[in-house]
């Protein structure tokens, strides 16, 4: 055991969820969970929230709760193409600002829907390619599932989740009242078998699954799951959030990439990702996407798209779609393999083989601790501790972008490898 | 953040074998089976968690009993944090035992649902297997599917709710010793319909493994378990 995992403070021995709910009126768990934090904060540890102080560029400065400000390489972020902070992609939300004002101030279906709007809908479905389709924008990719996933299916329907579906696939979930049933992480026979048990013939199925997914960095096993889904006439939801513009030859997402996009119903994207801004789409055949535009509860009852973030997000497709997008879509994939190949030999990266590295460091209680000296080494990064993951199972999450360079790569493995010494997490002691 | 206390009423509980399993079950499969304000914890939408814990006291553990083994069904719930932050909350459901004095026991001093007396327990300590059966057959066969535990000396607090006329008590219990935990998928045994389960529909629901924890067979553990106080 190493030195550090025996010393320990009190605080390291809380995992989030045991402050999530407590019986009875005084709300005990907002007393605990405020206690905790201010032990955490007293022990200059608290590395959550924390404000950076300009563009989520490969290199960023934070500013420490005590006020200490720390230059960071960042692979915590996942702006993968540098879209965010692209001169073309700003000048383009600059213009839309100048001709737009700062908000929409109205629901997409009442007054809040631009002529901004309709060309990011029309480019988007340019760049799918697909007649008949359509696109449903939203303000927030977690508003997308939610609102799709609610309007889609209701009580007395199913919605069939992947055991490690993101949040708004869940949230939309319950939120459609439909019953839910979950089947093992890319188990195509386990979702056989879940959808066997349902009354397939008489009810509506909403079968969920991901392009890529964030805990592990692997992809969806989607070309099965649309086989599965199928045979029993259940709809399949493709939630690529972390893989458009990135997987498939033309950026399509993982559903290109493994030949289903025509097979799949609805694909889900996210803005907040490849594209470097915020919001979220529905694309699916026009007649539903017409009905979702309706009926999404989070979609009407929310402000539309914020239009300057729309003209940077018109211009950052532009640039995907074409050789720009080419080249970084190379480039993301050779700085993740040249990453994983300076990590495998010596800590456990799970089975990632996308721009998401995990480094499976187990012991959620050294979290807190290896979050602060990753920071203060010099690297922003995203921690994944139970009940997110598994026991034991708790890792480092590494976005790799396609705007790292070599030497930011290089000095991010050095400090991944010296954690896993100090911190006793090298492959060679998770495997005895 | 923990606030067990040397509480009247405590009784030392020494044990040398300990063994837990936690099970996912459909929520709408018990949820009726605990009362207000305690709700049933949720690990995913309708995903709720029963526990099974199996011990082996030796002989001299409590007091002039023999050696016996123990096995209880608990659903996991709201903790009540006012109380401090527990590892979980157990509604105790059912409680076997090899031993009628234990039984007695624990119904006059815990007010545990006593199920009854087993009339067969195979522990297996070397694999972490154990198997339960009484006359109406076998209840359960359970075992650890990890395959290298590693065992660290711990201490855990837990809250331990029980239902008396009406009532419901509660009870702070820290468990000290080497101790394991894991999320491992695997085949880790088989529950059968039975009357220990208190009619909980255990083929409509299929449990699955979520979580074990884990004693370090051939070593001693203590069990902190003081007499319950009234909840509501």
């Amino acid at each position: 055991m190493s030195p550090i995992k025996k010393e320990l403070p009190p605080y390291t021995e809380f995992t989030f969820d045991m402050f999530m709910t407590s019986a009875g009126k005084d709300h005990a768990e907002i007393t605990q969970f405020n206690q905790w934090r201010k032990q955490v904060l007293a022990a200059d540890m608290y590395t959550f929230q924390i404000p950076h102080l300009g563009a989520q560029r490969p290199e960023v400065s934070v500013k420490r709760v005590s006020g200490e400000e720390l230059d960071l390489i960042s692979f915590a972020n996942y702006n993968y193409l540098g879209y965010s902070y692209h001169p073309e992609v700003l000048a383009a939300a600059k213009q839309a600002l100048d001709v737009y004002g700062l908000g929409a101030t109205g629901s997409p279906i009442l007054n809040g829907t631009f002529q901004i709007h309709e060309l990011l809908e029309d480019k988007i479905i340019a760049f799918f390619g697909m007649p008949g389709y359509g696109v449903s924008l939203f303000s927030s990719g977690y508003g997308a599932n939610l609102g799709v996933v609610s309007s889609y299916v209701h009580k007395g329907d199913y919605v069939v989740l992947d055991r490690l579906s993101h949040a708004s696939l869940v949230d939309g979930a319950v939120l459609s009242q439909a019953t839910i049933k979950l089947f093992k992480h890319n188990d195509v026979d386990h979702l056989d078998r879940v959808l066997s048990r349902l009354d397939y013939k008489k009810s509506r199925i909403l079968v969920c699954t991901e392009g890529v997914y964030s805990a592990d960095g692997d992809t969806g096993h989607i070309s099965d799951i649309v086989r599965v889904a199928k045979k029993y006439g259940a709809a399949v939801l493709d939630d690529e959030a972390h893989s458009l513009l990135i997987a498939g030859k033309n950026g399509r997402g993982v559903a290109e990439e493994q030949g289903v996009l025509e097979e799949v119903d609805m694909i889900i994207a996210t803005f907040s990702k490849s594209f470097g801004g915020v919001g979220g789409c529905l694309y699916a055949r026009e007649s539903v996407t017409n009905y979702v535009n309706w009926y999404a509860r989070s979609r009407m009852f929310s402000c539309a798209l914020d239009p300057a973030v729309t003209g940077g997000l018109i211009k950052a497709l532009e640039l995907a779609a074409g050789p720009d997008g080419k080249a970084k879509r190379e480039r993301i994939r050779s700085n993740a393999d040249y990453m994983r190949s300076k990590l495998q030999d010596h800590v456990d990266i799970g089975s990632s083989h996308s721009w998401i590295i995990p480094i499976i460091y187990g012991d959620e209680h050294i979290s807190i601790p290896l979050s602060d000296y990753l920071q203060r080494k010099g690297l922003d990064t995203s921690l994944m501790a139970f009940p997110a993951v598994p026991k034991n199972q708790s890792r480092i999450r590494l976005f790799v972008t396609s705007e790292h360079t070599r030497e930011q790569l290089d000095k991010g493995a050095e400090v991944i490898i010296k954690a896993a010494e100090e911190f006793g997490f090298l492959l060679k002691e998770r495997q005895t | 953040m923990t606030n067990q206390k040397n509480k009247e009423g405590l009784i030392v509980w020494h044990f040398d074998y300990a063994f837990t399993t936690f099970y996912e079950i459909e929520t709408k499969a018990v949820e009726h089976l605990v009362q207000k304000p305690l709700i049933p914890i949720e690990v995913a939408p309708g995903v709720s968690l029963l526990s099974l814990i199996a011990f082996n006291f030796p002989e001299g553990a409590l007091g002039t009993l023999p050696e016996f083994q123990e096995l209880t069904l608990s659903l996991i719930v709201t903790p009540d944090l006012s109380r401090g932050v527990p590892k979980s909350a157990m509604y105790i459901l059912s409680l076997g035992s090899t031993n009628q004095e234990h039984l007695d026991h624990c119904v006059s001093y815990y007010k545990l649902p006593v199920y009854g007396q087993f009339t067969r327990v195979n522990i297996q300590r070397d694999t972490h297997a154990v198997e339960y059966e009484d006359s109406n057959g076998p209840i359960l066969a359970m075992k650890n599917v990890h395959p290298r535990p590693e065992f660290s000396k711990g201490e855990h607090y837990f809250q331990a709710f029980v239902e008396d006329a009406g009532d419901i008590y509660v009870a702070d219990v820290i468990m000290k010793g080497s101790l394991f935990e894991h999320q491992q998928a695997g085949e880790a045994g088989k529950l059968w319909p039975h009357p220990f389960f208190r009619g909980i529909d255990l083929d409509g629901a299929e449990p699955l493994v979520f979580m074990q924890m884990l004693h370090k067979p051939g070593s001693r553990g203590q069990q902190f378990y003081p007499r319950p106080e009234k909840f509501t």
